[in-house]
This record gives structure tokens, sequence and C-alpha cells, in this order.
């Protein structure tokens, strides 16, 4: 099973601040222990909402708003993808991501939410649901890409 | 750049429909475009929150709470990332995002990524290692 660990943004995080050094080493230790164990697939951080935008389709036509966006819990400033065995264990690794005195929120240490989400797998989508050839040539395309890059 | 195309979540992703055959082939036929044009790095979609959890840490200690969640809007429910030249050009391909998603009512977020480059010496060598174990 795969599951993506979410880190919710907040006001140090849209602000720009970057990672004090203590935080960046104890995450790096954390990302450390996932890749050893074999179960991380991909760790990203995202840059303040400020540097983004918002797009949304309405009726066939897209409006594009740039960011910054006011509601910090509405945003997501990183994330891990794993790979476990169950949900069990995704959520043993989600208490030790290291919330301590370092951060990740280091501003109010000891203080932090990861919100753990399962992810779709290729044998989610069962090919009686999509029969039609086109379907079908597109899923056997996606799969490929996903082997080529091994995500 | 890359940047990561967040598709918020709705009613319909929460309640764990599975999508149509016209929109599974409208967004594969979309996925397949960017790969062809050597844009999409990755992707995938999200299972409703029903079947995830919070872990809230206060003083350092975890609490679990299991999905599913109410505020929908806080959710989301799928990303790709991509690799381009410019936000301009994340926002050219945002813009095509398949109408028939969401019923022509979708929700996108464009976010930059930080690169191990933006975190110092340590962390390029942490992501060239880890790299190299995933092939």
């Amino acid at each position: 099973m795969k599951f993506m660990m979410i880190i919710k943004s907040d006001k140090m995080t849209e602000a720009g601040a970057m990672p004090s050094e203590g935080l960046l080493i104890a995450m790096g230790k954390y990302n450390e222990e996932l890749v050893k164990a074999g179960v991380l697939l991909a760790a990203e951080g995202l840059q303040p909402s400020s540097k983004g935008a918002r797009v949304r389709h309405a009726g066939g036509k897209a409006t594009v708003i740039d960011g910054p966006f006011a509601e910090a819990k509405e945003l997501i400033a990183g994330f891990w993808l794993i790979q476990v065995k169950s949900k069990a264990e995704a959520i043993e690794w989600a208490k030790r991501v290291p919330f301590d005195a370092n951060g990740p929120s280091a501003h109010r240490a000891g203080v932090g939410e990861i919100e753990l989400r399962q992810v779709f797998e290729a044998s989610d989508f069962s090919p009686d649901l999509y029969p039609s050839s086109e379907a079908q040539e597109l899923m056997k395309a996606e799969g490929e890409f996903r082997k080529r890059t091994n995500t | 750049m890359r940047f990561m195309i967040i598709r918020k979540a709705d009613r319909e992703t929460e309640a764990g429909m599975p999508p149509t055959e016209a929109l599974i082939s409208a967004m594969l036929a979309y996925n397949d475009e960017m790969i062809k044009a050597g844009v999409m790095l990755e992707g995938a979609g999200l299972q409703r929150s029903a079947k995830g959890a919070r872990i809230s840490f206060s003083g350092g200690k975890p609490t679990v709470v299991d999905g599913p969640f109410t505020e929908t809007k806080e959710l989301i429910a799928g990303y790709s990332i991509i690799e381009v030249e410019s936000k301009d050009e994340a926002i050219a391909w945002i813009k095509r995002w398949p109408q028939l998603d969401g019923g022509g009512n979708v929700q996108l977020e464009l976010r930059q990524l930080f690169s191990p480059e933006d975190f110092g010496e340590q962390a390029v060598e942490q992501a060239k290692e880890f790299e190299r174990q995933r092939k």
C-alpha cells in the first residue's frame, strides 16, 4: 500500500522561512531511516503559496489567481510518499516525524500534524470498470511511464 | 523549475465513487500529453479521507484520529509533478486540465517545489544517494 504523509503549511512556511540547522538535521535523519527501511518513494517540500497560483475551472472557463493564499491550513507545505504493508505501519512512521524542539514546526516546539492519505494504485482500477480499448491503451501507456520512471 | 499541480478534493472524491470511463480516459490522455512533452515527472490520486488518518502532535506526543475529515476544501484528491521552464508554462498546462473533471468545476492549485540545492550540500548528497538506491 502507498500512503502520502502530508505536512500542512503554517505562518513560518508561508513566510518563506528556511528551516533551522537543527530541523534540517532532524529531518535528514528521519528521511535516512525511511530510505534504509526501503519505504520511501518520494519526498518534496513546497515553496510558499506566494510563488504559486490557483486555477478554477467553471463552466468550461479557467480563471487564474496568483498566490499568496491566506488560509494556511488549506495549504500543504510538504509530503512523503511511502510504501508500506498496512495503514498501521504508515501510522507508526507518521508518529515518528520529528516534531520535537527542532520542528518541523520549529516556532512551536512539539506541536504539529501529519495527514495520512492512501494513494490509488493501478490495481484499484479494475479493467471491468474501464473496458473500452481507448481506456485500456491509455492505462497501458501510463503503466509503462510509471515503470520507466520508477514512480 | 518543478511545480506540483494539486487537485483539491470535493464531495465526489470524498464519496469514493470510481471515476467514469470517460473521465479516466480524459485524465489519462491529458497525462499522456504531458508525458510525451517530457513535462510530467510523477503523479498520484488519493483515496477518500475515510481511508486516512491525522496524527496530531502536542508536547511532542502523537494522537491518532482516523478519517473521514469533513472540511473538504482542506483536503487534496491528487497531484501531478511537472518540470517546466516558467510559471507561465505551468499555468498553460494547468488550464488544459480536462473539463470533464469535477463536472467542469474543478479547483486546482499550482505550487513551486523546493530542490535539494535549496537546503545545502548535505541535502544534495542525501538526494543523490536516494536516487541511486531507487534505481
